[in-house]
């Protein structure tokens, strides 16, 4: 091909082999300039439809002009052989840039940056990529970003993937097969049409490959890789990765097409936005940096996949991170983290394509932290100040943190802390910075709240999903309080809930609230568990009716909303103020699901003799799945699950510290469990099952006649 | 001569790993000696003091042998060469 002449472009030199043919450097003998020619081989286009549809491709592609973007100049076809004609580009290939190595932050916002412009400019074109990835980016020695190939591979991807789903062997290094699956977005795996938001995904492999020095996800096999990118997460980005980016790339990485960016133009602000904090913010100290991080060594971890279960556990001396698949039948556990303090608050946010836990730490000696983990417990943030403060001259000072509650989906950067001494905090910026809610905090009745058996604190939060002014807290002791202003100004509401332990029995306020909870489909409904009492309001709290009817004791703390169900909820009695204990020594739960009109006990496979147990107000929750799983924890360190709406219960772990928190999290999109339904073979032998148990009970219901 | 704190175990994690701390200024009293300490290293400050300026509750700081609460809190003085303890009660244990 050397000195060949193709149209008046005389080839001089071969500069690549790529996957749809071989790339020469030629000069235009009438413009006097050096071009690129990519002669695509027999196996780029093997037929003529093939053919034709990569020329109305290249010549759809040529209309694109962009500084970032590798002109086309031209496409022809000289004696059968197809060629195109690109602008001639200096410089190395992202690949080559990054070779093992991760490239400065800076480097890697700079370019980032631009690929981003490249994408907007072709995607308001409505011209996708489809093959983004580090060796079809060009640096030049300026920095100048040149993206290259744009929409010639939509033959080429479906071939790839052909060839990747039909072999399992090794993969081989670079170019070919590897070198473009490792950077295919999931629904492309899958086999679904690609559209603006797979070359984000594309995007955020790229991002994350320069930022790592290594790709997000690998395999040594294309099925291991394909598995990898369908149901891993990716590893967290080194240390010095400023938070923003992290969360940019983790948001490309989604692995459904609607969390990610839904324009490039919105990751290119992004990326602009960390480029502007991290030129302008001073790098720390270097006597500083060891204590950003803390890194719990020897502590045994959860590794996490797409489609997992993960139940977080707060207890009196360290947390703990449970993780299953669907079938939620076994436990791998992580943890303890923190030992030997307090946990009482957790949460997971993955908002904006986040895999966040959060975590408030307690010790008795060295104070409360709020603390991140973006790998699931492997490492945590440890802030050098404790970012909620109340102001110096409050006279008071942060006990603990009692409740960590995501803002509305809306508005992903919000979240909120109930603390003690009672109080709340808001964060608008994905809990970087947190400010005293002042409307409460200056509340004319804060004098007069006082403290419960576990002491003066804000421990519910509800935002109302559908009225972004509206929330709702509650506060032991103090009561119900309500916002119509985004947390200006607060009102007491508690009206018809009877308080025992003052002579006035419905005060406007002092009542000992231990738990709300609300359905995101009836917000102006929610259930209340009183210190002694069943509540519900119908009304966004104007009025409370007592729905304590037939329940073993209407004291208790827990309290959990079944997710699809508005009618339904789940509580744990005690015995009493007294007696903190499950009443009779029976572990029971009980639901109801007509609204608190009646209750049913929740019984098998609990213990029913001498279980003296202690279940307190976080200590019980759900998941998501159908049918629903359920979780509590006791205060013996016992933890429970029933994955079958309640009906039957097993003990999932025993020997845990004293348990004050359980919480859960579905990773990524849920996969249904496998039902046994499903299964013909399983239906018979369930229904076996069913009939044994049909006629167990008949022979106690006749002996019991006898 | 200079004052020297003495760092538990815990803290070291923000003193860069030291166990003690030279503070080169001469300090008149334990507030002056604790302030220099967190300029030196902030992450120090939020886990010996609570945001409103007091030590807390279950944390011990002794100049020389004697505990700071039976000689005037943080306004005890620091004589030239003094060693200043921080450590953890043994109250302070969780619960």
């Amino acid at each position: 091909m050397i000195g060949k002449e193709l149209g008046h472009y005389r080839v001089i030199a071969k500069i690549a082999e790529g996957g749809m043919g071989a790339v020469y450097r030629a000069h235009d003998e009438v413009l006097k300039r050096d071009v690129a020619v990519k002669v695509v081989s027999e196996r780029g286009a093997t037929d003529k439809s093939s053919r034709e549809y990569l020329l109305h491709e290249a010549r759809a592609s040529s209309a694109l002009s962009h500084p970032n973007i590798c002109t086309i100049h031209e496409v022809g076809e000289v004696n059968g052989e197809l060629y195109i004609v690109m602008e001639f580009v200096e410089g190395k290939t992202l690949a080559e840039l990054i070779g093992n190595a991760a490239l400065p932050v800076e480097s890697v916002l700079r370019y980032g940056v631009q690929i981003a412009r490249a994408l907007t400019h072709s995607h308001d074109r409505n011209i996708l990529h489809r093959d983004l990835k580090s060796s079809n980016i060009a640096v030049t020695p300026e920095g100048l970003v040149k993206v290259l190939d744009f929409g010639l591979a939509r033959r080429l991807s479906s071939e790839v993937l052909g060839e990747a789903t039909r072999t399992l062997g090794p993969l081989d290094s670079g170019a070919g097969v590897a070198g473009t699956l490792a950077y295919m977005a999931p629904e492309v795996l899958r086999g679904e049409e690609a559209d603006y938001r797979s070359d984000l995904w594309a995007l955020g492999v790229v991002l994350y490959e320069a930022a790592a020095g290594q790709l997000p996800f690998r395999g040594r096999t294309t099925f291991e890789l394909t598995s990898a990118i369908l149901h891993e997460l990716p590893p967290p980005l080194p240390t010095w990765i400023p938070p923003g980016l992290w969360a940019i790339v983790q948001r490309c990485l989604s692995k459904e097409p609607a969390q990610r960016y839904q324009r490039a133009s919105e990751v290119q602000a992004a990326l602009e936005a960390v480029q502007s904090a991290s030129i302008t913010s001073a790098p720390p100290p270097s006597d500083q940096r060891g204590a950003r991080t803390t890194v719990h060594r020897g502590v045994p971890l959860v590794h996490v996949r797409s489609g997992d279960v993960l139940l977080f556990i707060g207890t009196t001396k360290g947390a703990f991170v449970l993780r299953s698949n669907a079938a939620r039948t076994r436990w791998d556990v992580g943890g303890p983290y923190f030992a030997g303090h307090a946990i009482y608050a957790m949460a997971y946010d993955s908002r904006n394509g986040r895999h966040r836990l959060w975590a408030s730490t307690q010790s008795q000696v060295w104070g409360t932290f709020l603390r991140s983990s973006d790998d699931f417990g492997k490492t945590w943030t440890n802030p050098y100040e404790s970012s909620l403060k109340f102001p110096s001259d409050s006279g008071v000072s942060l006990k603990n943190i009692w409740q960590i509650c995501l803002g509305r989906d809306e508005d992903p950067d919000r979240l909120y802390c109930g603390v003690e001494p009672a109080a709340l905090f808001e964060s608008r910026n994905g809990g970087e910075t947190w400010e005293l809610v002042r409307g409460l905090f200056d509340h004319s009745h804060r004098p007069r709240w006082v403290p419960g058996n576990g002491g003066l604190c804000l421990h519910t939060i509800l935002p109302d999903p559908t009225n972004r002014e509206r929330m709702y807290v509650a506060l032991s002791a103090g009561g119900t309080y309500r916002t119509e202003d985004g947390g200006k100004s607060w009102r007491a509401c508690n009206r018809g809930i009877r308080v025992e332990f003052m002579p006035e029995k419905y005060p406007e306020f002092g009542q000992c609230v231990h738990k709300i909870v609300m359905h995101p489909s009836r917000p102006d409904r929610l259930f209340l568990q009183h210190h002694w009492g069943l509540y519900r309001s119908d009304d966004a709290a104007e009025t409370w009716k007592d729905i304590g009817n037939g329940v073993a004791s209407d004291f208790g703390f827990a309290m959990v909303m079944h997710p699809r169900d508005p009618d339904c909820v789940y509580i744990l009695p005690v015995e009493s103020d007294e007696f903190r204990c499950t009443p009779e020594g029976r572990l029971r739960v009980y639901r109801t699901r007509n609204a608190g009109a009646s209750w049913q006990a929740l019984t098998r496979g609990l213990p029913q003799k001498g279980a003296y147990e202690t279940i307190l107000r976080d200590g019980m929750t759900s998941d998501s799945l159908d049918p629903l799983g359920i979780y509590f924890g006791t205060r013996s360190g016992q933890l429970y699950g029933s994955t079958d709406e309640g009906k039957t219960w097993k003990r999932i772990l025993d020997g845990l510290p004293s348990i004050v928190c359980v919480k859960s999290a579905i990773i990524g999109q849920p996969r249904t469990p496998r039902k046994p339904a499903a299964n013909h073979k399983r239906t018979a032998a369930s229904k076996r099952i069913t009939r044994k148990r049909v006629t167990a009970k008949t022979k106690i219901r006749r002996s019991g006649r006898k | 001569m200079s004052v020297t704190f003495h760092i538990p175990g815990v803290l070291r994690a923000y003193t860069d790993g030291r166990s003690q701390v030279d503070i080169a200024e001469s300090p008149a009293t334990v507030r002056d000696a604790l302030l220099a300490l967190w300029v030196l290293y902030p992450g120090v400050r939020d886990r010996v003091a609570s945001e409103d300026g007091h030590i807390r509750q279950h944390i011990n700081v002794f100049v020389g042998n004697e505990d700071i609460r039976y000689t005037g809190g943080l306004a005890t003085s620091v004589p030239e060469g003094a060693v200043i303890s921080i450590l953890p009660a043994i109250s302070g244990g969780q619960r």
